[in-house]
């Protein structure tokens, strides 16, 4: 008895696959005809790209193709400094264990070294500065995603001393108002991945919603009949929640606009 | 105490300028650079080495004042990023922490900063101004626990005195009209244009109403005609409203010591160029007027600091910890950890990794099953993981038990719960494996040949007692079915979750034992415990297809995880030496080969499944008819056996209840045990099936279930079954 259902189970489960999979497809198709702008292949990406990258140029934003040694692969880099409020000054967070040690690990070494041979002070030329801030070197990637044909954005962070933040420490610099939208929504979130293309650890924003947004706002855009670059529009939309922002200037396209 | 001065200071009428000083910012690239070369270039040579940092003056407010070095670091004459400023250092990496505590800091600096003098003095810094905003960097790598020290020195030159503000800080734009600001910032890219590069660290300036005239300090006597008052500028990295930063010290070191007697004043403008929403610009420049104090004509090195302070604001080094990011095993680590982090994101976002990593696993039975369960429990990100065998490696095991090589085998064999762990750690250095040789004495093996048998085998059990004890749960993976007894007993005593996998020819059985409700809870609910005496063998008696199954209502549903039978429970004799008169295909497991795999993952995601249900061992057991249903836990089923039958690729799900004439979960058994301990084991290992079968009634059962049969049909009175087929189908 157990046996007969679950291979009456397992012939209708692969039906119904069939069926699912050939709507997904029928929909899929009509979304491309319908609305070809919701798309993004890999060339578009590119072209987009090189938009962004041509203008950023312009505007001393940063962004950089980097291309990844012996393919013909690459993704936009940008790194940009973000000052934080101390989180051990500030009761928001935690701060890690380690940096609350290693200045005690390090300072441990003065006594032998520092003390007496080093009793400089620069009768006042050299100002003291108060740190209630700390300062943060994001990296930002941006990289073509096929499976789910959008681009995604990658990120690692740094301490000035060149240590990577863990994935609670980047959540707990995430703009409150942007941490408590992320993290409702599981499948919408910041978690942590390989780098597909450096094989390293980074954050990155979860695409699978991707392009369900972008399809409102590309939709709403081509009504308009407005030329929209899909990667700028989408980093404009996402950036912001990890520190990355747009200027504005991106959208305002220098007169006259390039042969394309 | 020194801010304090600050603003002391600055509100007496004799102002003296004050620098914003460099902070080291460092890119992990940069450590990963360092130890690169630590390991293949440098090894133990500690000699000085040129490397390379750069500032910005291009900062939003806020930012300190950086010097930063990245990966790039080590290639003194490679490309600076576009429109930073590089700086030249010197690298001092220590072999040991000894030698960085022990190198003397101020030596140095006076060294590096008498370098600087030198080329003051010479006129060669006019050429090469760059020579001025040299650094030194201390470094101790510590690359068995990527733990890296280091102290960065920005060397200034002072004047004893200090400086004389004239004129005090302002923006740019207080002072310069907007034609004149375009006329600079059209005047600094050509002059950087003219120098091939994006950048002019120093520059001289002259300017009228509309007009802005830049060049290099090399020009300096050709430029200024006049030098009653000179304009200097400098790329300045700070963005302090009222500071300028470090690389203006040794400049004004420079000017004093070159054209000191001849200037009256110098104005200095603070040279700032930022982008902000795409918009260039340098009017936040700051500019002001300095007397400049003179410096004493004999050329002796005046005095200079530079020592960065660290986090705590003292005088010491700095030291950073970046195993998480660096180390291999750490890397690992994490990186088996995300990859199980991404199941839950992605597809099961309640799965609770924490109840599966932390799970203490004993394993009894290294062989093919053992093997198997081992790497699956590594692949759910388990760490702690006990094995506990007492054979060797033989030549025929490597091909089937994938924890083993052709090497392993030679000289005798290798134990194969030491290789076992040995491997285990070659595969994952983060994991916790020990291993046990050691026997596990079993009914109708006799451990009274002599003293020392007996208190071997009392030793044996007690190991076996502690292994159970220190652990959550406990895998039996053993080739005979007798070895599984004693654990049975022990694990269902200490209520212990136990996984069971046994192997056929082509039919295994993967079952979890029922989990005995706590002591406490036994003795209040003793009364009502009438459903357990059912009469033995349970849904094996309801045959596969024979159509008269009512979907629902079977009435082996619902048994709850304390009821659940152990893998004894279905057997109508005790266990005995399966081994004696035996062919050798009875001996051996002699399965399909992919048997054991198959076998061994299931055991494992039986038990994953288990500790996602909120009861754990307790959990109803899922049966075949469960499939329909909504699964009790994230990740599906929980249910009591899966049997599973190769010929026919297929699965089944049975449950059954705990019988109470078990020989070894049976209340009698736990009982006998629990009051007398190793003599009541002593006495079933050393006595023949009947000493157990009278001890929980199976004698008399079969006695009565005789007489029923010459009565009736004449069925199986099998005493020589084969390892797994106690259940029937």
């Amino acid at each position: 008895m157990a046996l007969w259902i679950t291979y009456e189970m397992t012939f209708y489960y692969v039906i119904l696959l069939r069926l699912f999979t050939n709507a997904r497809l029928l929909l899929r198709c009509a979304a491309m005809t319908e609305t070809d702008c919701c798309v993004l292949d890999e060339e578009d990406f590119r072209r987009c790209c090189r938009l962004l990258l041509q203008r950023s140029e312009q505007l001393r934003d940063g962004w950089s193709w980097e291309v990844v040694q012996g393919s013909d692969e690459g993704y936009l880099r940008k790194t940009a400094l973000r000052s934080v409020p101390d989180p051990q000054t500030s009761t928001c967070s935690s701060r890690p264990k380690q940096s609350k040690e290693e200045p005690d690990c390090a300072s441990s070494l003065v006594p032998d070294s520092g003390r007496g041979e080093l009793d400089e002070e620069d009768d006042g030329s050299c100002i003291v500065s108060e740190g209630s801030s700390v300062v943060l070197q994001y990296e930002y990637h941006i990289l073509y995603s096929s499976s789910y044909s959008t681009p995604v954005l990658y990120f690692r962070a740094f301490t000035l001393e060149g240590r990577s933040l863990t994935l609670e420490e980047v959540w707990s610099f995430v703009h409150p108002n942007f941490r408590l939208c992320l993290q409702n929504s599981p499948l919408n979130a910041l978690s942590q991945q390989e780098h597909p293309l450096l094989g390293q650890p980074f954050f990155y924003l979860h695409p699978c919603r991707t392009e369900e947004f972008m399809k409102l706002v590309l939709t709403a855009a081509e009504d308009k009949h407005r030329p929209m670059n899909y990667v700028l529009l989408w980093l404009s939309l996402v950036g912001p929640a990890v520190g990355l922002d747009v200027p504005l200037e991106y959208c305002i396209e220098p007169q006259p606009s390039d042969p394309e | 105490m020194a801010s304090d001065s600050t603003e002391a200071s600055s509100s007496t009428s004799d102002l003296k300028l004050q620098f914003a000083p460099f902070s080291s910012s460092l890119e992990a690239g940069f450590w990963h650079q360092l130890t690169q070369k630590k390991l293949s270039d440098y090894r133990l040579d500690e000699s000085p080495k040129c490397i390379k940092g750069y500032y910005y003056n291009g900062d939003p407010d806020s930012l300190p004042t950086r010097l930063t070095l990245e990966f790039s670091a080590f290639d003194a004459d490679g490309p600076t990023p576009a429109r930073c400023c590089p700086a030249p250092g010197t690298l001092y990496n220590t072999n040991t922490l000894d030698a960085f505590k022990a190198t003397d800091k101020k030596a140095l600096l006076e060294k590096e900063a008498k370098e600087i003098w030198d080329a003051i003095q010479s006129g060669a810094a006019l050429k090469k101004p760059s020579i001025l905003s040299k650094f030194i960097l201390l470094t101790f790598a510590d690359l068995k626990k990527y733990h890296f020290y280091y102290w960065f020195c920005f060397p200034a030159l002072c004047f004893p005195e200090g400086i004389k503000i004239i004129r005090p800080p302002v923006n740019l734009e207080n002072v310069f009209s907007a034609v004149q600001i375009a006329a600079l910032q059209e005047a600094y890219d050509g002059l950087c244009i003219k120098r091939r590069t994006t950048v002019a660290p120093y520059f001289i300036m002259k300017y009228t109403e509309d007009t802005v005239d830049l060049a290099l300090l090399e020009d300096w006597e050709t430029f200024f005609t006049d030098t009653k008052k000179v304009t200097v500028g400098v790329y300045d990295p700070c963005t302090l409203s009222q500071h300028p930063g470090w690389p203006l010290r040794n400049l004004l070191v420079l000017l004093a010591k070159q054209w000191g007697s001849k200037l009256d004043l110098v104005e200095v403008l603070c040279f700032r160029d930022r982008t902000l929403q795409g918009s260039r610009s340098i009017h936040h420049s700051l500019i002001f007027q300095i007397k400049l104090p003179e410096l004493s004509s004999n050329s002796v090195c005046p005095k200079s600091v530079g020592w960065e302070k660290n986090p705590k604001g003292a005088m010491g080094p700095r030291m950073v910890n970046l195993s998480e990011c660096m180390d291999p095993k750490r890397l690992a680590e994490s990186s088996v950890d995300l990859n199980l982090k991404l199941m839950r994101w992605r597809l099961v976002p309640s799965l609770e990794l924490e109840k599966v990593v932390n799970t203490k696993c004993l394993l009894l039975g290294a062989g093919t099953l053992g093997c198997n369960v081992a790497r699956t429990l590594m692949g759910w990100g388990v760490r702690h993981i006990t094995f506990v065998d007492n054979a060797k490696i033989s030549y025929s095991n490597p091909v089937r038990q994938p924890l083993y090589e052709f090497e392993d085998c030679l000289g005798g064999g290798k134990s194969k719960a030491t290789a076992a762990v040995d491997r285990l750690t070659k595969i994952f250095p983060g994991v916790n494996a020990q291993g046990y040789n050691m026997s596990i004495p079993m009914p109708g093996h006799p451990v009274d040949f002599s003293q020392a048998t007996l208190s071997q085998a009392q030793k044996d059990v007690q190991q076996l007692e502690k292994l159970i004890s220190d652990h959550d749960v406990v895998f039996l993976l053993m080739d005979t079915r007798e070895s599984r007894w004693l654990p049975t007993v022990i694990a269902a005593s200490k209520r212990k979750l136990v996984m069971n996998a046994a192997l056929g020819f082509d039919t295994f059985v993967v079952m979890r034992h029922g989990l005995k409700k706590p002591m406490s809870q036994i003795i209040s609910t003793e009364m009502d415990s009438s459903p357990t005496c059912s009469s033995a063998s349970s849904s094996s008696s309801t045959p596969a297809g024979s159509g008269t199954h009512v979907p629902g209502s079977s009435l082996f549903s619902n048994i709850p995880g304390h009821k659940l039978g152990c893998y004894f429970c279905n057997d109508v004799v005790a266990p005995g030496d399966s081994t004696r008169d035996r062919t050798l295909d009875q001996q051996c497991t002699v399965s399909r080969p992919g048997l054991a795999m198959i076998a061994g993952a299931l055991a494992v995601e039986l038990m994953i499944s288990i500790l996602q249900h909120s009861e754990g061992g307790y959990a109803v057991a899922s049966s075949s008819d469960d499939r329909m249903n909504e699964p009790p836990t994230s990740l599906g089923l929980v249910p009591h056996q899966i049997r599973g039958f190769l010929s026919r690729f297929d699965n089944v799900l049975p449950a059954s209840l705990a019988f109470d004439k078990c020989t070894a979960c049976s209340p009698i058994v736990l009982d006998h045990y629990e009051k007398e301990g190793f003599i009541f084991l002593s006495k079933v290992f050393n006595s023949s099936h009947s000493f157990l079968e009278d001890l929980t009634g199976l004698t008399l059962l079969h006695q009565e279930t005789q007489a029923a049969e010459v009565n009736h049909t004449p069925t199986h009175t099998d005493t020589n079954k084969p390892k797994m087929d106690n259940t029937i189908y």
